[in-house]
């Protein structure tokens, strides 16, 4: 009975025909979906563990302490260890099954590595490992976990903030809109940088100072948009006729405007997402990101500068940034397209 | 008669054009100067002028979409001016308005049945969900839309049922007065001629009172018991419907009337044609506010304002030579 609008039909139709952007969606998608279970695929806590004819499953998400296995203490189990000892090995029937990648991004491998880390690209560490003897794969792989997650919660963040502060300034203009501009305007001269060294001086870096941080400034451009189309829309009549029916002006705001004025928003987020991920990099590179141990693109980058000849440090976060980038950059060019009210596309 | 619905007393607006701010002296458009009328239950009022002469002004100012500078406007007898809050909410229930673009005046992204429940909703007329529904379907059909189009979106209607939907939006509420702002000037004729009998049954049906604001004076003749002339802010002639046409007092009436087109042979014999365009008043006008264009102009005419005179009861013209028009 309920149709959704024409409008929005036509423009969900025109983005399933851009290939490209939507190729690139789904990939992100399905690549973000897995890395929810990166535990799974690149860890040294094994999926799968028969101990003395009793299984034993998903290390990673359960504690097992070492006496489960017949060791001696109640802290977690050193499964490669455990793998090589004699009370496990005598036991017929006992296996650890790990994952495709068993090595976890926070543990070195110093014992297991034959050369000094950095280690080339060998065929336990496709990739190679970092100069802690990290497998530069896994801690690629949690990296873009951290890069979306980081780039999503602001993503969200921002849109909630510069929707609030834009749709209220385009909506009451005059005085308020003025002054909030103006205030705005102090904000986004503030330098960024020096204000993310400070906190992570006063609050420690971490994942949530950082967002903190970093959503202070990142609504502003987008409630520049949210403004300017709340200054177009609250002129037509429709907004006026609400208005003598007696709608209130929050109503207003976000049941009769609002709908109209989603396109800025969507054809904003991924080129937000882009350049959330990109600064984040960038702190990681320069040391003032996240804290040491959390896998992360910058970080990785930032080592293979300190080891310039050890080419894999560098070479391959920088292939994964740029992929990212680029399917992020295509579904956002997609959206565009989609929302364009032009009938031509340029992008097919 | 009984107390008009909506009593306009001096009424002014002045929109400011430019400031200078270093001397703090504004220049203002006077789009609406000294306006006084009543609207008495179940009368039709129309408002006759150019574009630009400040009657969509007027009818925005009555429904508080703009504040006027200088002014009141009496709802049956109450000040309406300190209206806010619950008291707006009262007065606006009572007084609506339907919008001249039938395009721009209709949400593009909600259903009719979200349109013209939007009122019944805000202003807890029905609160049951099904019986709204049930009111909504009939408020179509009373409006001569099937009642299936409930779920259709605005686009999916040509203006003229366009049109019935915003009309439908506003009786759904009961209103006392309705402010038609040039309700028909966006449809084609065939179109205009429905509408208006539509909104003339509906008139009869459900005793309401109509502020038809137009440009066209022949519509606005077969719609209105009495009818406002405008010119440049001023109401420059007022009577009713018949004896405006029968006996013009005032020669923009006049110019106006002639310039209906009319069928026949000698349809433009007694054409008046006017010297000079509409200028957007900036100053205040010393004399009257047709002088510089009327074709009978003298010098009293630049030095005193022409006050209202009633040659025959009810009909009030604002010319110096109003028996001699």
């Amino acid at each position: 009975m309920f149709k959704s609008s024409p409008e929005t039909t036509r423009r969900i139709k025109r983005f399933f025909k851009i290939k490209r952007a939507i190729v690139s969606l789904f990939i992100l998608i399905i690549l973000y979906v897995i890395s929810f279970f990166s535990e799974l695929i690149a860890n040294d806590k094994p999926i799968l563990i028969q101990y003395n004819g009793k299984l034993y499953f998903f290390a990673a998400y359960n504690l097992y302490p070492d006496k489960t296995f017949g060791g001696n203490y109640d802290t977690e189990t050193q499964y490669r260890e455990l793998s090589k000892t004699d009370r496990f090995t005598s036991t017929k029937g006992n296996f650890i099954l790990f994952p495709p990648i068993p090595y976890s991004p926070y543990t070195s491998n110093l014992n297991e590595l034959t050369k000094n880390p950095p280690t080339p690209p060998d065929g336990r560490h496709l990739l190679g490992t970092d100069d802690r003897g990290r497998d530069v794969f896994a801690r690629l792989l949690y990296g873009f976990r951290v890069s979306m997650s980081f780039a999503i919660i602001l993503l969200i963040i921002e849109i909630i903030i510069g929707v609030i502060i834009g749709a209220l300034q385009g909506y009451s203009g005059g005085f308020f809109d003025l002054t909030a501009q103006r205030f705005i305007e102090i904000l986004s001269a503030l330098p960024f940088l020096y204000i993310i060294i400070l906190t992570g001086n006063i609050f420690g870096q971490g994942f949530n100072t950082l967002i903190i941080v970093m959503s202070i400034f990142n609504w502003i451009g987008l409630s520049y948009y949210i403004r300017a189309e709340f200054l177009r829309i609250k002129k037509f009549q429709f907004v006026d006729a609400a208005k003598l029916l007696g709608t209130g002006d929050i109503k207003i705001l976000f049941s009769e405007i609002l709908p109209n004025a989603l396109v800025p928003i969507i054809t904003f987020a991924p080129f937000s997402l882009i350049a959330a991920i990109q600064t984040l990099s960038a702190l990681d590179y320069l040391g003032f990101g996240l804290p040491a141990p959390t896998p992360s693109w910058g970080e990785l980058m930032r080592q293979g500068m300190e080891h310039l000849s050890s080419f894999w440090l560098s070479v391959y976060p920088f292939i994964a940034l740029f992929l990212t980038l680029l399917l992020l950059a295509f579904v956002g060019e997609g959206l565009r397209e989609a929302m364009d009210p032009k009938e031509y596309a340029r992008m097919e | 008669m009984s107390i008009p619905i909506i009593e306009v007393k001096k009424l002014k607006k002045y929109f400011p054009v430019r400031a200078n701010i270093l001397f703090m002296q504004k220049e203002y458009i006077r789009a609406v100067e000294n306006v006084s009328f009543k609207i008495y239950p179940q009368e039709t009022v129309g408002l006759v002028g150019e574009s630009g002469c400040g009657k969509t002004t007027i009818g925005r100012m009555i429904v508080h979409l703009e504040q006027p500078t200088r002014g009141d406007i009496y709802y049956t007898g109450e000040n309406t001016r300190r209206f806010r809050g619950k008291q707006l909410k009262a007065y606006r229930k009572k007084i609506q308005y339907i919008f001249q673009d039938p395009y721009s005046s209709l949400n593009p992204r909600k259903i009719v049945y979200n349109i013209i429940s939007m009122g019944l909703r805000n202003f807890h007329i029905i609160k049951d969900n099904r019986k709204r529904k049930e009111k909504v379907s009939e408020i179509l059909e009373q409006v001569g839309l099937p009642p299936d189009y409930l779920f259709n979106y605005p686009h999916e209607f040509s203006g003229g049922q366009r049109q019935r939907i915003s009309i439908a939006r506003t009786i759904a509420v009961k209103p006392d007065l309705i402010i038609c702002d040039e309700p028909v000037s966006a449809l084609d004729v065939s179109i205009q001629a429905q509408v208006i009998n539509l909104l003339k049954e509906l008139k009869n049906e459900l005793y309401l009172s109509i502020l038809f604001i137009s440009h066209d004076l022949a519509l606005v003749k077969h719609i209105s018991d009495r009818i406002l002339v405008m010119y440049r802010g001023y109401i420059v002639e007022s009577a009713p419907s018949a004896s405006l046409f029968e006996n013009t007092s005032h020669p923009y009436t006049k110019a106006l009337i002639s310039a209906i087109p009319e069928p026949g042979l000698d349809a433009h014999k007694g054409r008046i044609i006017l010297k000079g365009d509409v200028t957007a008043v900036t100053g205040e006008i010393k004399g009257c506010c047709f002088e510089d264009r009327c074709y009978m102009s003298r010098d009293i005419c630049k030095r005193e304002p022409p006050l209202g005179r009633q040659l025959i009861p009810g009909h009030v013209s604002y010319c110096h030579f109003a028996e001699k028009v």
